[in-house]
């Protein structure tokens, strides 16, 4: 019986990578500036943990986050720990608790790492980074729209611009389907049908209702023809209080972001299924990958809320590239001071640790764009 | 590569063409007239069997063919290299990706997933067991269809030949496709039960959709309305 080789060091688990030069800085770069538009729109920025206990974290809504979270025990209490695999719940639990007393409505703003127990099909990432808002204590189509409208603004700093904004409103389907009173067994296929645009499977276990579910399921597309084919279809009370909602997003969107021409798939239900009324995903135009998601929802304690996650690894794959600092060789023995006026024009300065026998070689071994020659930077 | 590197970013897919996938083999032939109907003219030789390419123009510069086997159609639209793709109900069963849709039923193509076991096996009881083995090339299909029955199902994933494997002692029963039985009858097999009725569907990438929705709701209504007519059935 003969072993297999040791693995490599470098192989790192599923879904984890390393970040190297000059990725990493890319990234902290475009997450400070994503960041700082935010806080420019109000937002103050909270840090919530990487763990904390089960039983809170995946409290009421946010019981669907189960299946992707990472547990351990902590050895202190006995009790189950969770490691995020999602922050706006718990932004909305520091909403309830700790910032209970703020003044509403709340504006608060988050970055940070996130683990989830499987990647998606397409994108693989287990560590996933989030960046995001939530505006909680408002329940108007004018929160909505800000949260959309801010998310627009944050993606346009990084230079992504043919963004696509899709609208749903997650509970439209099963409260139609519910008030209609369509016979229990058929529920659970039909949503199932539902989620994957399946008109056959629509039609087989949607009785009386498959006519007014297909031709909303085929009205996914631009808002305008979207909302007409809602307007025109014969909707239940509940369902038709929510595409009214919808209706009112879309016009606030337009009013605050003339540019933004979201589309609206009035079916859709995907996500962490804690939401409870207009929803949105972000999609690049060159991209497969959703780049964000987020919604209305209701925080511990009933309040309403809405936010809106970014992904900024994704976003910084669809978006342009970014320039690179420029990095200057310093010969050995180059003034302190020389060395300081460089870097304040914003070179990075790679300064030779002994005398070298071929100033311009080395730069170029070292990677350098620039050497210091005759007391000037010059391009290589 | 690292994550962030130019070469990663891809294509920019506004101004490139959509692209169709389409099954080698039988549904192809059955799926032709479907094509003609939604006005769908890939070049002459994408609908003969012996071509060996594989992307194939079409009268419209902005939509090219691809023709790739039934079970890869899938896999090419739900990783968006094609926007959107013609594959058996059977597939999409069998993977069960969440990024494709299939939002139109093009009824042709029709068979059926079943239960085959050996026609001359002493009959049992199925309720009582609790785990049997499977010859199929639908694991995940089979394992779902006995895991809903209490059943663990050992699967041995095969391509091809499945009647083969119950008569060579590979397994107790199959889970495959089934169109007139004459395979398995010529084998000494007999069906024991319909898993599911099968017909083609045309299948959609969802951000496609979102993205493109103009030229993807364009096509898909090309498409229901060549049925309408009564194309293909």
């Amino acid at each position: 019986m003969t072993d297999h080789p040791p693995p490599s060091p470098a192989l790192l688990p599923a879904g984890m990578r390393d970040l190297l030069p000059p990725d990493a800085e890319t990234e902290a770069m475009a997450l400070a500036a994503l960041m700082e538009v935010f806080a420019s729109h109000g937002y103050g920025r909270v840090r919530p943990p990487l763990l904390e206990f089960e039983d809170s974290l995946l409290a009421g809504n946010n019981a669907a986050l189960a299946e992707q979270t990472f547990r351990l025990m902590d050895p202190g209490t006995h009790r189950m720990m969770a490691v995020r695999p999602d922050m706006t719940p718990q932004v909305a639990r520091i909403a309830a608790s700790r910032l209970g007393g703020a003044p509403r409505p709340l504006r608060l703003s988050y970055a940070g790492t996130c683990v989830q127990v499987s990647g998606g099909v397409l994108e693989t990432d287990r560590e996933v980074s989030q960046a995001g808002i939530e505006l909680v204590g408002a329940d108007s189509a004018e929160a909505d729209a800000e949260v959309i409208a801010v998310g627009s603004e944050a993606l346009a700093v990084l230079g992504l611009r043919r963004i696509s904004f899709d609208l749903t409103v997650p509970p439209l389907a099963s409260t139609l389907i519910t008030e209609f009173g369509l016979p229990e067994p058929d529920r659970a296929p039909l949503l199932r049908a539902l989620d994957r645009k399946d008109g056959a499977a629509v039609q087989r276990h949607g009785g009386a209702l498959a006519p007014v579910l297909n031709a909303l399921l085929l009205a996914a597309g631009p808002a305008a023809r979207a909302l007409e084919v809602l307007r025109a279809q014969p909707l239940t009370p509940g369902a038709r209080a929510l595409a009214d909602r919808l209706a009112a997003v879309v016009a606030a969107v337009e009013r605050r972001a003339p540019g933004l021409r979201p589309t609206v798939d009035p079916i859709e239900f995907r996500g962490w299924r804690y939401h409870t009324g207009v929803c949105v995903t972000v999609f690049a135009a060159a991209r497969h990958e959703e780049l964000g998601r987020g919604g209305r929802y209701v925080g511990p304690g009933g309040e309403p809320a809405c936010g809106l996650t970014l992904r900024p690894e994704l976003l910084l794959r669809a978006a342009p590239a970014r320039p690179t600092r420029s990095r200057l060789f310093l010969p050995f023995g180059t003034a302190a001071a020389t060395a300081q006026a460089m870097r304040a024009q914003g070179f990075g300065t790679v300064a030779a640790l002994d005398l070298a026998e071929d100033d311009l070689a080395e730069a170029r071994r070292l990677g350098c764009t620039h050497v210091m020659r005759n007391g000037r930077a010059e391009a290589l | 590569m690292s994550a962030l590197s130019p070469t990663e970013a891809l294509m920019p897919e506004i101004s490139a063409p959509i692209v169709l996938a389409l099954p080698k083999g039988r549904i192809l032939d059955a799926v032709a007239p479907i094509l003609r109907a939604a006005g769908i003219v890939p070049a002459p030789d994408c609908l003969d069997g012996d071509s060996r390419r594989l992307r194939f123009p079409t009268d419209d510069p902005g939509l090219d063919v691809i023709r790739v086997r039934p079970f890869d159609v899938a896999t090419f639209v739900a990783f968006g290299a094609a926007q959107i793709g013609i594959c058996g109900a059977d597939v999409l069963m069998e993977f069960d990706y969440p990024e494709i849709y299939a939002p139109l039923d093009l009824r042709v193509g029709g068979c059926r997933v079943s239960v085959a076991e050996p026609a001359d096996l002493p009959p049992t009881d199925p309720a009582c067991w609790s785990q049997v083995r499977v010859a199929t090339k639908y694991p995940n299909v089979a394992r779902r269809h006995f895991a809903a029955k209490g059943i663990h199902a050992d699967i041995v994933h095969l391509n091809g030949a499945m009647e083969l494997a119950p008569n060579l002692g590979l397994s107790r029963l199959i889970v495959d496709l089934v169109q007139t039985g004459g395979t398995l009858r010529a084998n000494g097999l007999h069906e024991t039960e319909v898993i599911a009725e099968i017909s083609s569907r045309l299948i959609v990438n969802r951000t496609a959709l979102k993205t493109r929705p103009e030229a993807i709701a364009s096509l898909i209504d090309r498409f229901r309305a060549a049925l309408a007519e009564g194309a293909g059935s």
